[in-house]
């Protein structure tokens, strides 16, 4: 039977955040449909509400002409709509046949489970799918690539399939499982599903898929037959604007100083002998792979991880900074990576975001605030770095992640710091806030402030640093002048080579 | 000013206020004499120890935590503070030692918290066992009697008819709203209370304030304590159990969300006038003690279930102004 998925003008919204704008595509049977796209450009949103994990704030989602509205995975399954995500979502313990008919085994009429008959019913599919495997074996006896078999399975097993989504399938595969997990989706695809499948690697998709829906910043961009465009074309669609100006027009005429701070030979339990100099006026990037302790860094510094060892000098003078709060006291903020859990108070208003770090200033002896000082280092904050709000009096959580954001860079700025670390500044921000913060960066900078950007978008990281150190494995990896810095060499700073350096735990 | 005003008095304070005039309504038409002046001052009295721990409660579940020990600690307070003057110690001394035992019955409790990362929940259980415990022990169980006049005057004393117990409540309630509402110690205690890593990165101490918060606690259970001995004239060993079982209830049915960061004390006052008419109504229209229980466990229910509705709500409305925002 022919089978249709579409999704008509679907729009997302979380608080503070549109994670998809007015998304419209069609998914037929007999084809494979990939969805491409950046981080953050909604892809998982797009999941999550196909398979009823959330649900749409607006638009239409339809399967063969008729509007559904799955309220659970649970739902979406039973209408014939199943995800194989990243993660395994199978029982390790069970055998391959209790988890093909996980909630739905056999049984007899006195509702005892019919183990036998599970057991053919699952060899049936084995022996369809191809696979060297039994249908009583345990799971966690199997390689990754046949647990995800289970998985596939598992949908498969469902009489209803109609729809088949595979979240970044390849991603803890062989190049020989892939090989064997395309033959299944061409299976799959050949008996009529509908199948939609997520990934980063270009390869794949020109292999595998015959359409490509391309998304952007929460919105749809296009959908192109695969074997008409090149890759170059789709990564021009993924991106699709241009930068570059950006950074040309950015103001860099200033001076860098002396040295303002040395971190020297610092440990925490995260990273290992860390030292550098940052000097007033200068934009010092952090580059390198997640993970590879540019955050943990960060955190030792300003004493939200214990150092283990080292010593930091601010303007020459030894300093400890046991706490973030010790470290603001000398001067050294942190703007953190993650702004909705580390970055702002949630059940605050912009207000008072925007004032935490001043209480002590705004305060008498008893402790009792200044609010007209607290007024106007808000009204301050909201003017400086033009936050969009209604009122200073507005929660924070009602703003856009961009304002969000700059809530937090008016907080610490607010305490005339000496030395701003920004903690990828710009993640999930759209472009014309980035910009914005692109421009505050250079003009901190500028005023004689030390920057610390930690960034893993590399064109951010090498159009605004001085000066770039690559972190790899917890340590430094080195050291780029911004003349110096391209893309592919940060990359190759970054990355592990596993033939000189045998730490395979870091890849 | 106006704009205040509005803040002090929102929707879900006038909520709160209409379903204390329905239960006033509603007790009133079962039995008379409910609605009296010395039926309104016994309403009065009976939630000023109450009011005090609630107050307490007010701090801790807004700063994310919470305590089951303030029933046992109030009692243990009582026994104390009763046992030191029939000792011949000085009562304002006495009431000194008996404020210090309080407090460090707090940082007992903060130390759990802090240093062996318990739950509050489970944590203040320990102590409300083991200061239970303490309260039998310092007499062998038994009552102590108080003798001395100026103790027993505090429970008697009136200013303009009203009850000076009461009015420690009522000062009780200005100054630590104040406090919450006007402080660097009061804006510590949401913001702790919405995000402790967040709040840490923000250069704020969350153990400090945890600490001084439990700390604070301790304190007005003993002053409680004391208080309710001096009406009692003696300190009881087995009183004031599930006392923080009221206190808790008048709190979230006064706004304060048990998830954290979110609340006033304003609410809090209604609440707990709120549960203790209800309390005493129940008593009066002869509800058996027995079936009290089970009502008291239902009105927590419903003060939990209307806190998970508002919780509700406040996540549409921000959705809401997020979209409008773009």
């Amino acid at each position: 039977m022919e089978n249709i998925l579409e999704f008509r003008n679907i729009t997302k919204y979380f608080p503070g955040v549109k994670a998809l704008d007015d998304v419209s595509f069609t998914a037929k049977s007999g084809e494979v449909l990939a969805f491409l796209g950046e981080n953050g450009a909604g892809k998982s949103t797009l999941l999550k509400i196909l398979n009823g994990d959330y649900q749409p704030t607006s638009g239409q989602y339809l399967i063969n002409n008729e509007e559904v509205h799955f309220r659970n995975p649970q739902e979406a399954i039973a209408a014939g709509v199943s995800i194989i995500y990243q993660e395994r979502q199978i029982l390790m313990e069970l055998t391959v046949a209790e988890n093909i008919y996980l909630g739905r085994m056999p049984i007899n009429m006195l509702g005892v489970i019919n183990n036998r008959k599970a057991n053919e019913m699952a060899e049936a599919i084995i022996a369809d799918f191809g696979l060297p495997i039994k249908a009583s074996d345990r799971v966690k006896d199997l390689s990754v690539a046949y647990q995800q078999m289970v998985e596939i399975m598992k949908a498969y097993s469902r009489e209803n399939l109609r729809v088949i989504c595979f979240d970044e399938p390849s991603a803890s595969l062989s190049d020989s499982e892939i090989d064997s997990l395309f033959s299944i989706i061409r299976k799959l695809r050949n008996e009529g599903k509908i199948i939609i499948y997520v990934s980063h690697r270009m390869s794949e998709i020109f292999s595998i898929t015959d359409k490509v829906a391309v998304f952007k910043d929460g919105c749809y961009v296009d959908t192109v037959v695969t074997s008409e465009v090149t890759d170059g074309q789709l990564i021009r669609m993924m991106v699709g604007r241009d930068l570059g100006d950006i950074y040309n027009n950015l103001d860099r005429d200033k001076e860098i100083g002396d040295v303002l701070l040395e971190v020297k030979d610092i440990s925490s339990t995260y990273v290992e002998n860390i030292s550098f100099k940052l000097h007033k006026g200068e934009v010092l990037g952090f580059s390198g792979l997640v993970g590879a302790g540019r955050t943990e860094t960060m955190r030792a510094i300003i004493g939200a991880d214990k150092m283990i060892s080292g010593e930091l000098y601010l303007n020459g003078d030894k300093i400890v900074c046991k706490s973030p709060h010790d470290a603001m006291r000398r001067g050294i903020v942190l703007v953190p990576e993650d702004r909705k859990t580390q970055g702002i108070l949630a059940n605050l208003d912009v207000r008072d975001n925007i004032n935490i770090a001043l209480l002590e200033e705004h305060s008498n002896k008893l402790g009792v605030l200044d609010t007209k000082a607290e007024d106007a280092v808000a009204k301050k904050g909201i003017e400086d770095f033009s936050i969009r709000t209604p009122s200073a009096k507005k929660k924070i959580l009602e703003l856009s992640g961009g304002n969000q954001q700059k809530c937090v860079v008016a907080r610490w700025m607010a305490t005339n710091p000496k030395v701003l670390i920004l903690d990828e500044p710009t993640k999930g921000i759209d472009v014309g806030a980035k910009s914005e913060f692109y421009r505050m960066i250079c003009a901190f900078a500028k005023q004689g402030l030390g920057v610390i950007l930690v960034s893993s978008e590399l064109p951010e990281v090498i159009g605004l640093s001085d000066r770039i150190i690559v972190m790899r494995g917890r340590k430094i990896a080195g050291e780029v002048m911004r003349e110096d810095a391209t893309e592919d060499r940060l990359l190759a700073m970054g990355m592990v080579d596993i033939n000189a350096d045998d730490r395979s735990d870091i890849a | 000013m106006k704009e205040r005003l509005k803040k002090t008095i929102s929707g879900d304070k006038l909520i709160l206020l209409g379903a204390t005039l329905v239960v006033f309504i509603l007790f009133t038409a079962l039995n008379k004499n409910f609605l009296s002046w010395t039926n309104f001052v016994n309403i009065l009295v009976a939630t000023s120890l109450v009011g005090l721990i609630a107050i307490g409660h007010t701090y801790l579940i807004i700063a994310g935590q919470n305590d089951l020990s303030p029933g046992s600690l109030a009692a243990f307070s009582g026994v104390l503070a009763a046992l030191l003057v029939s000792n011949g110690v000085n009562l304002i001394l006495a009431f000194i030692i008996t404020i210090i035992a309080g407090a460090l019955v707090g940082v007992f409790n903060a130390f759990m918290v802090n240093r062996i990362k318990l739950q509050a929940f489970i944590a203040t259980l320990v102590t409300q066992s083991i200061v239970r415990g303490f309260a039998y022990i310092l007499r062998g169980g038994k009552p102590v009697a108080i003798s001395n006049k100026a103790f027993i005057q505090i429970g008697k004393a009136r200013f303009l008819d009203i009850p000076a117990t009461v009015w420690i409540m009522i000062v009780a309630f200005i100054i630590f709203g104040f406090i919450l509402s006007n402080t660097r110690f009061g804006r510590s205690i949401y913001a702790i209370g919405g995000n402790q890593d967040a709040a840490r990165l923000a250069g704020l101490n969350p153990k400090r304030i945890v600490l001084l918060s439990f700390v604070m606690m301790g304190v007005l259970c003993a002053i409680g304590g004391i208080v309710f001995a001096a009406r009692m004239n003696s300190g009881q060993p087995a009183a004031n159990v599930n006392l923080e079982f009221d206190a808790i209830t008048a709190v979230v049915l006064g706004g304060v969300s048990f998830t954290g960061g979110v609340g006033s004390m304003g609410g809090t006052l209604i609440g707990v006038f709120l549960i203790q008419a209800f309390n005493t109504g129940l008593t009066m229209v002869n509800v058996p003690s027995f079936w009290q229980y089970v009502a008291k466990g239902a009105l927590l229910l419903f003060a939990l279930t209307s806190d998970y509705l508002r919780k509700q709500n406040r996540e549409r409305q921000l959705l809401e102004a997020s979209k409008r925002n773009g």
